[in-house]
């Protein structure tokens, strides 16, 4: 009998340990590392940051590994960007997790894109003859720094929410990021205007540059697949060799986890150059922050470009 | 008076818009709150020789083998449902699937209530046309049934609370199916029990590989024995054990162009024929998959099975088949299966399966 009780002792004392032993810091848990590299920068060392979706993966397409469930089951907070990027695998992970302070509508729930600039939103009938479209718009809004702005500010918003005691440096740090971020835009203007940048004709491998576009001046004529997560058929790479000829463009932006055989074919083929441009941070190594993001992306296109003639 | 009658008409206009506006906002409000309903479509063809069988069914040289309706939806902020029926080809419905969860027990639990498949091995859980093959393993047919071990229950799971290691921990309670559905256990009396244990572990052996290994005991009943003499009846027993492997690569970087699945279980039973005899028999599988494109995959299945009632029997076969997947919503695959039956004898048959989704169908477990 007595060995029972020491046993059950045991046990429940371990269960207590590991229960409590991140109760220090806000846990906050992300599906991507663009809202974890804000995430950091609004709650500094005071939150722990875990992401599911690595820098370098397609967020569209992630498994629902039972291994991402620890990291859920011990989350305060988790964010998402939604416009159903993640639907095929955040849900099942939520249900799972045992964690009901993280389900939607509950302040442990905060999806990224709310308050967010979202453009094509679909009008009309959507069906999946326009390939994997998202009908609530584009979740690839992060990539223009206002967005991320916003972001930041419902981060800090949630987080003050959550942790009363360090709201006022919850929003020091919005403040500072959001002081950085304005500083950073100037020096990415001026790199604009002393570069080729703005205006030019890419065709882009996927569908995740209309903020990025929209905001730097870029102009997405089109895209290696002819409808979003589609391969292209031989007809449409044709086509596309013809008009990237025809509209001298320069630039085939790719994202680094689609295979480049083809886009390097038809750079081969039309002398345009082919860049591996970067959708999310930790995408290469050296891309650790928001900020860096959008420098090595800027400075790939300059140097690629060259300065303003 | 112009001015009036232009206010009235105005308000008139407005008032009808904003009944249209009203509507169409508690339109869009009742299709927000619908559950996500899907259709899986699955059509297969069959050549060569089937050899016949005793209480089955020849099937159609082609068809709908069926079209599978899912209606999942979370019911509040604790619990969610998901159905499941089967359109069969023959024109039956059938319930495969109808169960409430709640998943957000204290203690890292969740329980289970309706009716579903038992977490009985890790492939038993798959309804068929979401499998990679045309028909399931022998082993499973012969052992869970044609359609895998489903039963009306509850079911309780337990997140073994550590930092290190995904472990799950299952205890079913079903109602006990009869042995044309489960050939491995045979319901005696209405208030007989299936019960389930499965105890499982996930591990990510590097950022592209992971394995899960899980073990499962079922225990029922096999019928009934009457003894003519004492008249008087024996309810008999059957107890089924299962292991199984599942290692999965899949290169982060990479992962919509290349993976590798390898999948293996084993069972084992204890099966009483009656008072004075027992059988203990065994079967397995194993499957292994490689993505070698965006689009195609190829995979083989390898499989051996005895039978509950009959130590001296058994059967093995083999699998293969090329599959094309135009997109993520369909697949075409052109299988072709060898099987050594019981007596010796040899069939061989051809598939093409061709599966079609239209709708949110939810995941299924990883």
């Amino acid at each position: 009998m007595k060995i029972y009780r020491i046993l059950i002792l045991s046990l429940s004392t371990i269960y207590c340990l590991l229960s409590t032993s991140h109760a220090a810091k806000l846990n906050v848990v992300t599906t991507t590392e663009d809202m974890a590299a804000l995430a950091r920068e609004v709650g500094g060392d005071l939150i722990n940051v875990e992401t599911i979706a690595k820098g370098y993966q397609d967020p569209h397409f992630v498994d629902a590994k039972p291994s991402y469930l620890l990291k859920l089951k011990k989350a305060d907070l988790f964010i998402q960007i939604g416009l159903e990027l993640e639907v095929g695998w955040a849900p099942p992970l939520l249900t799972n997790a045992r964690n009901s302070k993280i389900l939607p509508g509950n302040p442990g729930f905060l999806e990224a894109s709310q308050g967010c600039d979202i453009l094509q939103k679909s009008a009309g009938v959507v069906d999946r003859s326009l390939g994997d479209v998202h009908p609530l718009g584009n979740p690839h809004f992060w990539l223009d720094p206002n967005n991320g702005k916003t972001i930041a500010k419902s981060i800090a918003q949630r987080l003050s929410a959550l942790d009363g005691a360090h709201a006022k440096d919850y929003q020091a740090n919005l403040e500072r990021f959001e002081t950085k971020l304005s500083g950073k835009e100037k020096e990415w203007d001026k790199l604009i205007s002393q570069s080729n940048i703005k205006g030019i004709k890419v065709v882009t491998y996927h569908n995740s540059w209309p903020n990025f576009a929209g905001r730097f001046g870029l102009n997405v004529v089109n895209f290696i697949e002819p409808k979003p997560g589609i391969p292209a058929a031989p007809a449409h790479v044709q086509a596309l060799i013809q008009q990237i000829k025809s509209e001298k463009i320069t630039l085939l932006l790719i994202e680094p986890y689609f295979d480049d055989k083809l886009p390097k074919k038809i750079a081969k083929e039309t002398g345009a150059k082919l860049l591996i441009f970067l959708p999310s941070v930790g995408a290469k190594e050296g891309v650790k922050t928001y900020f860096d993001l959008f420098d090595y992306n800027l400075n790939l296109l300059k140097e690629a470009l060259g300065a303003r003639g | 008076m112009k001015f009036l009658i232009v206010s009235g008409m105005m308000l008139i206009a407005n008032s009808g818009w904003a009944q249209q506006a009203q509507a169409s906002s508690a339109l869009q409000a009742s299709n927000l709150l619908n559950p996500n309903i899907s259709v899986i479509g699955w059509f297969q063809g069959e050549a060569g020789h089937r050899l016949p069988e005793p209480g089955k069914e020849e099937p159609a040289v082609m068809g709908l083998k069926e079209a599978e309706l899912a209606f999942q939806s979370i019911v509040d902020p604790y619990a969610r449902a998901d159905f499941f029926a089967a359109l069969e080809g023959e024109g039956g419905i059938d319930l495969e699937e109808g169960y409430l969860t709640w998943f957000n027990l204290p203690a890292d639990l969740s329980l289970k209530v309706g009716k579903f498949k038992a977490n009985f091995g890790k492939f038993n859980r798959t309804h068929t046309p979401e499998t990679s093959f045309a028909d399931r393993p022998l082993v499973h047919s012969r052992y869970l049934g044609q359609e895998g071990l489903s039963s009306v229950g509850g079911s309780l799971s337990w997140h073994v609370p550590n930092p290190w290691l995904f472990i799950n921990l299952d205890a079913e309670a079903l109602t006990m199916p009869e042995a044309k559905e489960a050939p491995t256990f045979d319901k005696a009396e209405r208030k007989d029990l299936l019960y389930i244990g499965r105890l499982s572990g996930y591990y990510d052996l590097t950022e592209a590989a992971n394995v899960t290994l899980g073990t499962s005991y079922g225990q029922g009943t096999a019928g009934q024995e009457f003894d003519a003499v004492k008249n008087s009846t024996s309810t008999l027993a059957s107890k089924l054990y299962g292991l199984d492997l599942t290692w999965r690569w899949k290169n982060p970087r990479r992962a919509i162009y290349h993976s590798l699945f390898w999948q293996t279980e084993l069972l084992w039973n204890h099966r009483e024929l009656s008072t004075l005899s027992s059988a203990n028999t065994m079967g397995y599988f194993s499957h292994l998959e490689y993505q070698w494109a965006r689009r195609w995959r190829t995979g083989l299945r390898y499989d051996w099975t005895g039978f509950s009632t009959d130590e001296a029997k058994h059967e093995s076969g083999g699998l293969a088949y090329l599959t094309f997947t135009p997109s993520e919503f369909s697949l075409i695959s052109l299988q072709g299966k060898k099987t050594k039956k019981a007596d010796n004898e040899k069939e061989t048959l051809g598939f093409l399966k061709i599966t079609f989704n239209i709708g949110p169908h939810g995941a299924h477990p990883f």
